[in-house]
């Protein structure tokens, strides 16, 4: 008996569904999403910014094993749980990777792990931990899946934990870009004249002036970090947005129900927000699946020129620009795993865009 | 005369997708006659056409079965290669939008010689002469000058017959002619039918003329095809057809249609036809004497004094700006309960008046007075105080409506920015009635406006305006988008509310046959300016205007 009636939206996302690389990019977004927001949970190295170093094995291969003495921290601290899930471990336990190790009468030799055929130095110490606990307990062996980078941190935790930084510039950025963008061609398209004028050219200034150069001035005044980068970036974007939002507002408004919008006496806040905005989403979403990856790229960019997130922060564009100069060194994994992160989470964007635009595209 | 078969089509079925739109179809054309296609939108009537000339959209429709014949060669089998020497050179073709048809970026004449070069091995001299000799035969003004000129720079009357001209280049057999004149002006849709009659007693050619205006179609045409559905339910020739209709479809396709000498009290739909319910009830003209003599007693509702609308063109820096009086001097006064009918061609101005009238669209100098009070001068607050009671009903049922919120909703929103009612449940009930009375079904609630027909989104389109109870309500060309069977139904729904709700109608529209028929004043404008204001009855039947004599002989009248 009940009619199921079918919005615009509802066949959007019918005809989205259909699309094979779209709804594959859609769930590889989720899943760095995930990934980002649980990287420590994910990581084998939960310390704050993935940074315990182990300067004795910087650089190898990925799928490096080396046996670990882990002594734990004397120090406490009361970090809570959440904290520690979400934000990584502040206080974490001091590892030295070694070669052998033995134990008498409560005192514990081991060889420093040393690579390259050099010959590892021979310490001892003694500590209480040895009475109560196994060597079983604190020597580990320890396997680096991505390999280690020059500062021996664990590369597989550093690009999770690098995926946060990716995916959160994202999406302020294009938070940003969309509260200035939305509000400034909603106001240029539907007033138009003086409005539009004036509009149009703080537009066209900010267009003028080179993106990473404009970041770059924004960053200087702001200070270095990483804020002030999604800040910067948001900035920036903004002016594509107004500019697509004011050219369909302007063709919005010729509509007819426009017209019957006003004629039935409807202020000019709800003409916008209820009768035009929604009708003119779908090219305004397409440029914001774009804005995303090409905030993507940006920051990665920004890092690489070092005035993007500051170390210890972790994050894609930081690791290529510490390991570049290994790739003629033989050593290129380490700069092209987050190349090849940055890369397909940029395309996941592009096709998702992709899909979008073909699906939102509902004329009959 | 000798009349030959030269296009046979047999058993045609077309099929978009799944959808069959045209069900085994056969007709014929014989050579040097002028064949009628006459159907509403969605009968089929421009598909088949268009398969004569393989121009279907490739991916998405098919010809299921049957064959097109054309001097015996199978049309629908055709390679495209070989098709090019067909299309446009034996078969051409006359579209409706002159506006978009011709190329903006070249001029006029260039695209006429295009063609002869094309198809013909005339030299680019002997074209261009050629050229020049098929604009005398159209009888484009001044053919040196309009050689030269781009399709922007002519009027949409001259811009079709640039095309037929191109059609015409080539001496082609068949010269399809899909609605050519329905986005014209009477006035010039008369010269145009006039140009083709003859163009075709010139050169002998076959013309099928395709159309839903059935007493345009039996001036023209010499047999009649009427489409219904994608079936052919009637064939024969013009006056048979038009004197003594056999189909149900037919007999409704020429009664739905306002007569212009009596004045039905309810136009027959199809529905009437089918069921046998069609009332012959007159409303004689001691009615509505007697009426208006009631009506012009009161004191008006609007009244409008000198107004004018000036529109001001900046060419250059430091050129005197154009002005253009869209709207000259006007003044008329509207009773309520009183329908004013306000006629003329496109670009008179009827529709900046209603603009002017709602306050969409500010009046540059004049005073509208509603109920004694002055509109033009009320603060942005009062106006849109005033919207509740001025309401407008617009031409195009498919853009007037947000896409994005249901029909319920779309009703009930002015009711809630008005706070007419109390509560929410209160407004859906009385949405629901609303519904209900324009003959839509409360299942509709919910429903978007792209799941509707043309007519019922019309439907909807009143009912969102009578939710705010308007007094006066201006319908700016409501039924010109409509097919003949919709409009009936959309004209008799309008006087039903009228009389249930005491409304006050400014009918504004290009088509004086159904001013007529609805109005009980006529104001006939040309050129911004009011020709002639009076009676509807009076001016019909005695205009002292040339011009208003002219719109009147303009209107086809059939057999």
């Amino acid at each position: 008996m009940s009619h199921k009636s079918n919005s615009l939206k509802q066949l959007a996302l019918q005809k989205f569904k259909r699309n094979f690389w779209g709804v594959f990019s859609f769930y590889f977004i989720v899943l760095v999403g995930v990934i980002s927001v649980f990287a420590y949970v994910l990581a084998p190295d939960n310390s704050q910014y993935a940074n315990q170093m182990h300067l004795a094995i910087h650089s190898k291969k990925p799928g490096f094993k080396v046996q670990m003495l882990i002594m734990p921290s004397q120090l406490k601290t009361n970090q809570g749980v959440f904290d520690k899930i979400f934000f990584g471990k502040k206080n974490v336990n001091t590892e030295i990777p070694i070669s052998e190790y033995r134990i008498e009468n409560s005192i514990l030799t081991y060889k420093e792990y040393a690579s390259d055929g050099l010959k590892g130095t021979e310490k001892t110490i003694k500590t209480d931990l040895l009475l109560n606990h196994s060597p079983k307990d604190f020597i580990k062996e320890k396997s680096f899946l991505f390999g280690t980078d020059k500062y021996g941190r664990d590369l597989l935790s550093r690009v999770l934990v690098g995926a946060r930084i990716s995916f959160f510039i994202g999406f302020v950025a294009v938070f940003i870009s969309l509260v200035i963008g939305i509000f400034m061609g909603s106001l240029a398209g539907y007033f138009g004249g003086k409005v539009d004028a004036v509009i149009m050219w703080i537009i066209n200034v900010t267009w003028s002036i080179p993106t990473l150069l404009l970041v770059i001035a924004i960053t200087l005044a702001l200070g270095k970090g990483f804020w002030q980068v999604f800040i910067a970036v948001g900035l920036t974007m903004w002016v594509e947005v107004a500019r697509v939002v004011r050219g369909q507002i302007i063709s919005a408004k010729e509509m007819q129900y426009v017209t019957a919008a006003r004629a039935l006496g409807f202020n000019d806040f709800r003409i916008i927000t209820k009768h035009i905005l929604p009708n003119i989403m779908a090219p305004v979403i397409v440029i914001s699946a774009a804005n995303f990856a090409a905030a993507i790229l940006i920051e990665s960019g920004l890092s690489f020129l070092g005035i993007g997130a500051q170390p210890p922060m972790a994050s894609w564009g930081a690791m290529i620009k510490d390991h570049y100069n290994y790739i003629i060194l033989g050593k290129p994994y380490l700069a092209i795993i987050p190349g090849l992160c940055i890369m397909s989470l940029v395309m996941a964007f592009m096709l998702i865009g992709d899909a979008l635009r073909d699906a939102l595209d509902v004329k009959s | 005369m000798e009349k030959k078969n030269i296009l046979n089509i047999n058993d045609l079925s077309i099929s978009f997708g799944k959808n069959e739109v045209i069900h085994n179809i056969s007709y014929n054309l014989n050579s040097n006659e002028i064949l009628g296609i006459v159907g509403e939108s969605g009968s089929g009537k421009s598909v088949s056409s268009l398969a004569i000339l393989g121009l279907l959209p490739k991916h998405i429709s098919k010809i299921t079965s049957g064959r097109i014949l054309y001097n015996e060669i199978d049309l629908t089998v055709l390679p495209n290669k070989s098709f090019q020497n067909i299309r446009g050179n034996k078969i051409a073709m006359i579209f409706q939008e002159p506006m978009s048809s011709l190329n903006p970026s070249m001029t006029c004449g260039k695209q006429v010689q295009e063609i002869l070069l094309q198809h013909t091995k005339l030299s680019k001299n002997e074209a261009k002469e050629e050229t020049l000799l098929l604009f005398e035969k159209v009888k484009l003004p001044d053919i040196k000058h309009t050689y030269d000129k781009y399709p922007h720079e002519i009027s949409g009357g001259q811009k079709q017959r640039v095309m037929i001209a191109m059609a015409i280049a080539c001496k082609p057999d068949i010269l399809i002619a899909d609605e050519p004149t329905t986005a014209l002006d009477v006035t010039v849709q008369k010269d145009i039918i006039e140009l083709l009659k003859k163009l075709q007693i010139d050169t002998k050619m076959s013309i099928i003329f395709i159309t839903h205006d059935l007493s345009l179609i039996s001036e023209i045409a010499d047999r009649i095809l009427v489409m219904y559905k994608g079936d052919i339910v009637e064939a024969g020739l013009a006056t048979s057809i038009f004197k003594n209709p056999q189909h149900n479809y037919t007999k409704a396709l020429i009664n739905s249609r306002p007569t212009l000498d009596t004045r039905l009290k309810t136009l027959p739909t199809i529905q009437d036809f089918l069921n046998n319910t069609t009332s012959n009830e007159v409303i004689t003209t001691q009615q509505r004497k007697k009426n208006h003599e009631i009506l012009y007693n009161t004191t008006p509702l609007l009244e409008v004094i000198n107004v004018e609308k000036e529109y001001i063109s900046k060419s250059g820096w430091f050129t005197k700006p154009n002005t253009f009086k869209a709207v000259n001097n006007i003044s008329f006064k509207l009773y309520e309960r009183e329908t004013l009918g306000l006629v003329g061609e496109s670009g008179c101005g009827k529709s900046t008046l209603g603009n002017a009238i709602l306050q969409l669209d500010k009046a540059t100098t004049g005073q509208i007075l509603y109920k004694g009070i002055d509109i033009t001068k009320l603060s942005k607050k009062d106006t849109r105080k005033l919207r509740k009671d001025i309401q407008i009903i617009f031409q195009d049922p498919y853009s007037s409506l947000n896409p994005r919120i249901p029909v319920g909703e779309a009703i009930m929103e002015p009711m809630k920015v008005h706070k007419l009612y109390k509560s929410d449940i209160k407004r859906k009930e009385k949405v629901i009635d609303i519904l209900n009375r324009v003959g839509l079904s409360e299942d509709y609630f919910n429903r978007y406006p792209h799941e509707f027909s043309g007519g019922q989104r019309q439907r909807i389109g009143i009912a969102r305006t009578i939710a705010l109870q308007p007094k006066l309500i201006v319908c700016d060309e409501s039924v010109s988008a409509l097919d003949i069977s919709i409009q009936a139904q959309v004209l008799n729904l309008l006087n039903e509310l009228k009389v249930a709700f005491g409304f006050t109608y400014i009918f504004i529209s290009h088509d004086l046959a159904v001013v007529k028929y609805m109005s009980d004043q006529l104001l006939v404008m040309n050129k911004g300016k009011i020709e002639e204001l009076d009676d509807a009855d009076i001016i019909y039947n005695h205009p002292k205007k040339d011009y208003t004599k002219k719109l009147i002989q303009a209107i086809p009248k059939g057999l």
